[in-house]
């Protein structure tokens, strides 16, 4: 018996480790098949339609490989799966990119910075005017996400911080429900729920991204390994981005039709958010905000900010733990643990018409 | 040799046996994690046991730099909190319900088909219900865990007094028992520890629906912390929470045993009555 | 006056007859063994008896009053198993009949009051043998020794009428010929009226002192429930000392 034991213990570890080398061997490979995770939000449809279209595969042809963008429906889900490893690029905004793959040691890469969130983000409160008034309150919102970003930024402009207020973490799919309850008097939300708690009655928004341009970025990561070994997957998904944005641009009706539809709104309430999102539609006004000072300056800004809120990891001695790398050689924080970089590279292309 | 089908390990052995699922999955995650380290120091989906260790000790166990709480034990506090008050209320609702409606005809006609379809409601999908009844804070917790417990509980409870021996019923009819003494002295009194083996069925959806609950809107509790450091992908955090979480269903599950051995010592023996 | 009257009592459920025209007088102090094959419809009467079914039709009197449709305290049962409270020790299960009587909103005694009815439990215990087992719970009990319980479970009220449903059926012989002379002993000390329902034909003529024979007469093969069974023979058993007993 003890030796049967003994026996199968030794297969079992034999097993482990012959998967577990091969599936290293595996990783080392260059690819032609790539999956890229996007979840559902307005500056992020384009991507869908682009798949739907037939526009992303005839740019992953032209650079001869296969591209396959997977819907994930939950957000946070979609990015611990990039970070995971099993996609090479997901979309994600500026800080969580920052806290999720960057502060684990995946190194990525922001190809394509799509848009800025210019009130598709905002602070409400039940019956109460100005955003002074939110101190003493509980305040429902996502924690540590943007949310929870954009309620700091808003304390600090009335002078308030954070101790000042209760975060209470709610699901942003409950959000809406929570506030017709009677406890719930203040919250932070992203839109779609923006706008459907903004028609509530008692709501009043009292702060929101447009006070803080910029720094709420969506934004394209790749997996910075993979497009080195593979820059064609960068290339193709730029171009098929910026046609995209062509057809954005000149409001192709049969697109936006599609893109409200599968955000599960019409043409009017995709239209009306996004009026509250700085899209890019040109490469070179991209070009320009990926190159500009203010982005080292934001990305400092949500570094401390994650470092206070404990999420940069348990190896973070100060906000400068994970570096950051920008255009032109520009560099933040610690440039032995650079892991998140903004590139210019593919969107110069773009601009170009190089691609 | 013998069939198979009879041969019996010892006591060492079986042991031994029962352990060999544990001590693999452990060696497979050892590895798993071995080989995911090396490729990344950072990783963070399959920490090391020692990573956990460390993360536990500083953020979990050590006190908060705001409150000075240990938000491990206040964590395991509020949630212990809620699901003893859900599991409590569900199990006085079941017995109150669940005795009746398998007692009495009449109040089985009447509420019986009620109790059935009420029990496929998925709590879940009527949250937005829930919080404007019950709002958002402690009450709406234990409320989720009681929804979704208790017609369980009814239900189980129905058909044991539904199943009790009709001898029995009779006898005490004959003993002079009206419908309130016999439910008070016969009927209850033999269903608390079956109420009790109820109790501990259900104490795994009293979890998720606890879990559940905490990840819609709360500011402590297990299910909370689970899903907030999900947030930044802290499997090192989230996985020794998930096995605390396992210790305490399977400590919760062998008190009550205990419990229920102790309380109704006649209870093991029923089956040769 | 008969303690039971039963004129042309039919019971039917739907087209199926089970019993057909029944007439009978018991009076009290008999001791009567219901025999004949199974689905004789001899079970269907002693529930009849109980209160549990009632009859489709035909007069139906107890002590000259029709007979109440459920189960009373002038009736006891004793059934083959399953009769026992297994939460309740073998005194209190024998305490209970007593509590149920005089407690009747919490069914439970204190004081005075249980130490007087736990001292008629422990007699009535002690009278079927039970005194040195008082703190057993019933499962820890053989299966002779659960029927006695059960005996003096009913026995403790007094029942003017004690309905056996073949009680001892599940017992070994040796453990049946002890409770045989149970039975006959507290049926003499107690002036009990027994209605005994018995599928062993010895048993039957050993204990009663009036043999009563169910059996279906008329058996049409196409249609085997249209004719219901009838008494076929009705024996009395004149012993001596069941004699003596009926002259007292």
């Amino acid at each position: 018996m003890t030796s049967l034991f003994t026996s199968v213990l030794k297969l079992c570890v034999a097993t482990v480790v012959a998967t577990t080398m091969m599936s290293g061997s595996l990783m080392a490979q260059t690819k032609e098949k790539f999956q890229v995770a996007w979840t559902i939000y307005v500056g992020w449809m384009p991507w869908d339609y682009a798949q739907q279209s037939g526009i992303i595969d005839k740019w992953a042809k032209k650079y001869g490989i296969q591209i396959e963008m997977v819907q994930v429906n939950d957000y946070v889900e979609s990015i611990n799966q990039y970070t995971a490893g099993k996609f090479d690029g997901c979309v994600m905004t500026n800080m969580d990119a920052l806290t999720i793959p960057a502060a684990g040691g995946v190194d990525s890469t922001a190809v394509i910075i799509g848009d800025f969130s210019n009130g598709n983000d905002g602070i409400i409160l039940k019956n109460k005017k100005s955003l002074a008034e939110i101190k003493g309150q509980n305040v429902n919102l996502v924690e540590l996400s943007v949310s929870h970003y954009l309620l700091a930024r808003g304390l600090e402009s009335v002078g308030l911080k954070e101790k000042d207020i209760k975060v209470v973490n709610t699901s942003d799919a409950d959000i809406v429900a929570a506030f017709a309850s009677p406890e719930v008097t203040s919250l932070v939300t992203w839109n779609p729920q923006l706008s459907e708690i903004k028609a509530m009655k008692g709501a009043s928004l009292v702060f929101d991204s447009s006070k803080i341009p910029g720094e709420i970025i969506d934004m394209l990561v790749l997996n910075t390994q993979t497009i080195q070994e593979n820059p064609k997957l960068a290339k193709a998904l730029t171009g098929a981005w910026y046609e995209m944005m062509g057809l954005m641009k000149t409001k192709d009706a049969k697109a936006i039709a599609a893109m409200a539809k599968a955000s599960g709104t019409d043409v009017a309430g995709f239209n009306s958010q996004l009026k509250t999102t700085n899209m890019f539609y040109d490469a070179k006004d991209a070009l320009s905000f990926t190159q500009s000072d203010a982005l080292p300056k934001t990305m400092q800004k949500v570094s401390e900010f994650s470092y206070e809120h404990g999420i940069l990891g348990d190896g973070a001695k100060d906000a400068t733990f994970v570096g950051m790398a920008f255009p032109s050689g520009k560099t933040y924080g610690s440039t032995q643990n650079v892991k998140l970089r903004f590139t210019d590279e593919y969107m110069k292309l773009a601009a170009e018409g190089k691609l | 040799m013998k069939r198979l089908i009879n041969q019996k390990p010892n006591r060492g052995n079986a042991l031994l046996l029962g352990l060999l699922p544990f001590i693999i999955l452990v060696i497979v995650y050892v590895f798993a994690s071995h080989a995911r380290l090396q490729e990344n120091a950072e990783d963070k989906l399959l920490p090391s046991i020692a990573q956990m260790a460390q993360t536990m000790d500083k953020s979990a166990l050590s006190p908060s730099k705001r409150s000075g709480e240990i938000i491990f034990w206040n964590d395991t506090l509020a949630s212990l909190q809620r699901l003893g008050l859900g599991i409590g209320i569900s199990a006085t609702l079941g017995l109150m319900i669940g005795v009746p409606l398998g007692l009495i005809p009449l109040v089985r006609a009447g509420f019986s088909p009620f109790i059935a379809a009420f029990s496929m409601v998925p709590p879940i999908a009527i949250l937005p219900i829930l919080f404007i009844v019950f709002g958002m804070g402690e009450v709406a917790k234990v409320a989720l865990i009681v929804i979704g417990v208790t017609p369980i509980i009814v239900r189980d409870l129905q058909h044991r007094v539904e199943e009790f021996p009709k001898e029995q019923l009779i006898k005490a009819q004959t003993l002079g028992a009206s419908s309130w003494t016999l439910a008070v002295r016969i009927i209850i009194p033999q269903m608390m520890p079956r109420l009790l083996d109820a109790v501990r069925l259900t104490l795994g959806t009293a979890w998720i629906f606890l879990i559940s609950s905490e990840a819609i809107a709360a500011t402590e509790g297990l299910g909370y912390r689970i899903f907030l450091v999900r947030r930044y992908l802290a499997m090192d955090m989230i996985l020794p929470y998930v096995l605390w979480i396992t210790v305490l269903a399977f400590l919760a599950d062998f008190i009550l045993k205990k419990f229920t051995c102790k309380l109704f010592p006649w209870y093991a023996k029923k089956d040769s009555l | 006056m008969s303690l039971i009257t039963i004129k042309n009592l039919w019971k039917r459920y739907g087209d199926n007859v089970v019993l057909e025209n029944l007439s009978l007088e018991i009076k009290a102090g008999e001791f009567c063994t219901l025999v004949g094959p199974s689905g004789c419809g001899k079970s269907t009467f002693l529930k009849m008896l109980l209160g549990e079914e009632s009859p489709s039709k035909g007069v139906f009197l107890f002590e000259g009053k029709p007979f109440p449709s459920e189960p009373s305290v002038e009736r006891g049962i004793v059934f083959q198993r399953y009769s026992l409270f297994s939460h309740l020790s073998v005194l209190e299960n024998v305490m209970l009949g007593i509590e149920l009587g005089k407690s009747p909103f919490l069914g439970k005694l204190f004081g005075a009051a249980k130490k007087a009815a736990r001292e008629e439990a422990v007699a009535m215990l002690e009278a079927v043998g039970l005194g040195s087992v008082l703190h057993h719970y019933p499962s820890e009990l053989s299966g002779g020794m659960q029927q006695r319980l059960s005996i003096a479970q009913s026995l403790v009220k007094k029942p003017k009428l004690l309905l056996l449903d073949e009680p001892f059926g599940a017992l070994d012989p040796g453990i049946r010929a002890d409770m045989h002379a149970l039975i006959l002993d507290l049926w003499k000390k107690n002036n009990l009226t027994v209605v005994m329902v018995t599928h062993d034909l010895h048993e039957g003529f050993y204990l009663g002192t009036r043999l009563l024979v169910f059996d279906k007469v008329r058996n049409d093969p196409q249609a085997p429930n249209a004719f219901g069974a009838k008494i076929t023979y009705d024996i009395p058993l004149l012993r001596e000392k069941k004699e003596e007993k009926n002259d007292e």
